[in-house]
């Protein structure tokens, strides 16, 4: 930070100039024009090699003030886990399960019981030598009730912690209670990064891992420090050194970026006005994460009218997620169809009913509600929730949707609306695989199943799925479960949207996609 | 004079009791409490159901506030129900970096608007007048978040003078907040001296038009002499309370600005601990400021009485 506030060699009155010529006007502008005008926004980061060293200045949201670095809990401070730990297993950018610390697995014949092969010649940070025992312990630390993991109830009806078995020191072999061929995907989870045995109790103060970065200093809700780690098994990070800092208020967060305090803004999708005044600086720019993030606009199948299928139905004909991805995302994203499965996702189906108002109309007149009037709840909590719900209500209006649009409170909207009001606006990150998606968000019970939907058919569908060790069948009967999810579920998808990230012009080497970050890789140009 | 002085004091015990009353009841009617607010979107319903218990939050409200008001009398603020370590402690830590923004505000608000508003006062109708005004009435007219970011904007971004937010955390030593700390002051001053200087125009401009400034004229003493040693004192007594309820003013700015420049004061605590439902902490907030404004109006009441002969001697006969 001493580097950068040197007083400026341009005199006073060049500041009044360069102040309102070059940034308050494209301020202003932006922020008036809204809409109408065309995004130009940059499509990808700067490419090029980066430089070896070097310290990258990230500004994140804290969590809570009470912060911890155990990746199992629901508190951990996110963008400190990558650097610190591994997992067995992650997301490779075709989105499929890639190795990390495991080098292969393999199922038994019926997917019952998976054998993970782990890396040789891996250390902690602490010196200590990466074993099979370390892989039993982290399960069995998500899974221990007083972790009160989120990923616990994901794994919890399938493995057996008792049961966890370690033949050598490289093989951990995980027997389920019921078949899963899909197993590894769950455990590309960001609360599944591997942690020492034992270490449970410290392990949210120390940040001990296997990861490319050590720990140097940790305060919750407040700055932090990691730096390379030269004995990791990938081999040395590019940068030197990464340092964390806490920034509550986004705008905040973008005047850190745009003084060049720091260098990339995470968990931040820039609203566009922001992003274009980003866009425009000398020191900055925009890189966009593809179809990063998936919007929904979530129906309680408890709750009147949505109890009704042909209710749900017509609400997903009655607007046209064209209009909505044009009028909400200005073209930076692609249109959802209903269908939560990314894109980009090896299991994705592009089939779909098209968009159809008349149909939509009759429908809600079969049903009994010709002239629905709904409540669309949406808050401050992310820049994209409003513009969306406004999109949906002028799309809807066709088919005689009307949908009155009330804001709600940013700081309680996930504790008070979500999963509480009928009809409201929410997103999830992509690169969830396939089958942790649909059994999380849409299966009967789950604690994110934030449509209440609840069908024996689908969870029957989803377990076939699982059992299913021919890799296409089982492509096929996630195929299935789509349709089904577009045709009887609670949750409309308008769109998937792409994140734009703030990041320096001197970052080299950003990767991010779903919950993947390249520490690795990640580097600044003449630093 | 004194008893005066009692009923005051007294009256100011009671604004303090009432104040933490409210702000207990205002948390109470947010949605949600601590425990959702700090699990958060990935809590298990569990969890949550274990961490109001252990927190105590499920017994009566009238118990919990009870025993903070007891425990506050006896000097303990409680513990943070979000870090967990004493509030007293957390409190005064960002008090102290606070107080950093909240001098530099005052000195610049009090010397400069003073100056401005004597300075328009005495050209009253001329061109610096009209200047100062108009400008003074902007200032008063925009919120201090916009004055805030126009500042970084320009004296951050366009030139990089000063940093555009803090960067350490509560912990900050004062040599790594005081590059930080000017434009908040500013922002807050500028706002804050609009106030201060419209009051001091008028009460000039009422001074000098004022039977004994004309004799003192009259008697031929010099404009500079008539203005230092007869028009001031005078003319500055009504401008005090402004600026006791300026003074007061500024902790509630100071929380809006801190959000912006993200410094590590008691609005950023205020803040984050309003979005936590951490009760102890809003509640030992809500008392500090409550004594901040109820010591501002004394301050100024008795000030005014130090200054004017005459309202000390109402207070004596009465």
């Amino acid at each position: 930070m001493s580097g950068m506030h040197h007083p400026g060699r341009r005199s006073v009155l060049a500041a009044g100039t360069a102040c309102a010529a070059s940034l308050g006007a494209s301020w202003l502008l932006s922020g008036c024009s809204g809409a109408t005008a065309a995004p130009v926004l940059p499509a990808a980061a700067q490419r090029g090699a980066p430089d070896r060293g070097g310290t990258l200045r990230i500004a994140r949201p804290p969590a809570s003030d009470a912060e911890t670095l155990d990746p199992a809990s629901s508190l951990s401070a996110y963008e400190y886990l990558g650097a610190l730990y591994n997992r067995l297993v992650r997301i490779g950018a075709d989105g499929e399960v890639a190795p990390d610390l495991a080098e292969s697995w393999e199922p038994d014949g019926a997917a019952r019981t998976w054998t993970f092969r782990l890396r040789k010649g891996v250390t902690f940070h602490d010196g200590r030598a990466f074993t099979s025992a370390d892989a039993a312990y982290t399960l069995r630390h998500i899974l221990d009730k007083a972790t009160a993991s989120p990923q616990a109830g994901v794994l919890a009806p399938l493995v057996d912690p008792r049961r966890l078995r370690t033949p050598d020191a490289h093989t951990l072999v995980v027997p389920l209670k019921s078949p899963n061929a899909e197993f590894p995907s769950l455990l590309t989870h960001y609360n599944c990064y591997v942690v020492p045995e034992g270490s449970g109790k410290s392990i949210g103060r120390t940040g001990i891992g296997t990861g490319p970065f050590r720990l140097e200093s940790f305060a919750p809700a407040g700055p932090g420090r990691v730096t390379a780690y030269k004995d990791h098994w990938a081999g040395r990070p590019v940068l030197d050194a990464i340092a964390f800092y806490s920034v509550a208020d986004m705008s905040a967060r973008s005047n850190a970026l745009l003084a060049g305090q720091v260098d990339l803004l995470s968990q931040t999708n820039l609203d566009f006005a922001t992003a274009r005044v980003v866009a425009a600086s000398d020191l900055a720019t925009i890189a966009r994460v593809k179809n990063a993030q998936w919007y929904v606009l979530p129906m309680l199948t408890t709750d009147k009218p949505f109890t009704d299928v042909r209710v749900r139905r017509a609400m997903k004909l009655a607007y046209d997620p064209e209009h909505i991805v044009k009028a909400a995302l200005q073209g930076a994203g692609r249109p959802g169809w209903d269908n939560p499965v990314p894109p980009d996702d090896p299991a994705h189906i592009s089939a779909h009913p098209e968009h159809d108002p008349e149909q939509a109309r009759y429908l809600l007149r079969k049903a009994g509600h010709e002239d629905l009037a709904v409540d669309l709840y949406t808050s401050a909590y992310d820049p994209l929730f409003t513009p969306m719900a406004l999109a949906y209500q002028e799309s809807a209006k066709r088919a005689g949707v009307r949908i009155r649009v009330k804001t709600a409170s940013a700081d309680s909207y996930y504790t008070q609306i979500w999963m509480k009001q009928p009809l409201m606006a929410t997103y999830w990150y992509t690169g969830r695989p396939v089958d942790q998606l649909f059994n999380q968000v849409f299966r009967s019970g789950s604690s994110y199943n934030e449509t209440a939907w609840s069908d024996e058919g689908f969870d029957a569908l989803l377990d076939r799925a699982r059992a299913e060790t021919d890799d296409a069948r089982r492509r096929d009967l996630y195929g299935e479960a789509q349709t089904w999810v577009i045709d009887k579920g609670g949750a409309m998808t308008p769109m998937f949207a792409d994140r734009l990230v703030g990041i320096s012009r001197k970052v080299r080497g950003y990767a991010e996609h779903g919950f993947e970050f390249d520490y690795l890789g990640i580097g600044l140009k003449g630093a | 004079m004194l008893s005066f002085t009692a009923r005051r004091i007294a009256a100011a015990l009671g604004t303090l009791l009432l104040s933490s009353l409210l702000v207990f009841l205002a948390v109470q009617a947010l949605p949600g409490d601590v425990a959702t607010q700090v699990l958060g979107k990935d809590a298990t319903p569990q969890a949550v159901a274990e961490l109001r218990g252990s927190l105590g939050l499920d017994r009566p409200a009238v118990e919990r506030y009870g025993d903070w008001m007891w425990g506050a009398l006896h000097g303990d603020f409680g513990t943070s129900l979000v870090s967990g370590t004493a509030v007293g402690g957390e409190v005064t830590q960002y008090l102290g970096n606070s107080m950093l923004i909240a001098a530099l505000t005052i000195l610049f608000a009090v010397t400069g608007s003073l100056l401005l508003g004597i300075l328009a006062g005495l050209y009253r109708d001329r061109w610096p007048d009209h200047l100062i005004s108009t400008v003074s009435l902007v200032g008063m007219s925009v919120p201090e978040f916009v004055v805030a970011t126009v500042l970084v904007l320009c004296f951050s971004v366009a030139l990089p003078w000063f940093p555009a937010v803090v960067l350490y955390g509560p912990d900050a030593t004062v040599g790594q907040l005081l590059p930080a700390v000017w434009l908040p002051a500013l922002a807050l001053a500028v706002v804050m001296a609009a106030y201060i200087v419209r009051m001091a125009r008028t009460s000039v401009i009422d001074v000098m038009a004022s039977e004994y400034v004309t004799t003192a004229r009259l008697k031929g003493l010099s404009t500079w002499r008539v203005v230092t040693r007869h028009a001031l004192p005078s003319a500055l007594l009504p401008v005090l309370h402004v600026i006791a309820l300026n003074v007061a003013w500024l902790l509630g700015g100071v929380a809006v600005v801190e959000n912006v420049f993200n410094y590590p004061g008691i609005g950023k605590l205020m803040l984050s601990s309003v979005q936590n439902r951490d009760l102890p902490v809003i509640q030992a907030i809500a008392l500090i400021s409550a004594v901040v404004y109820v010591v501002c109006n004394l301050a100024a009441d008795l000030g005014a009485m130090a200054l004017n002969p005459r309202l000390r001697t109402r207070g004596r006969t009465r």
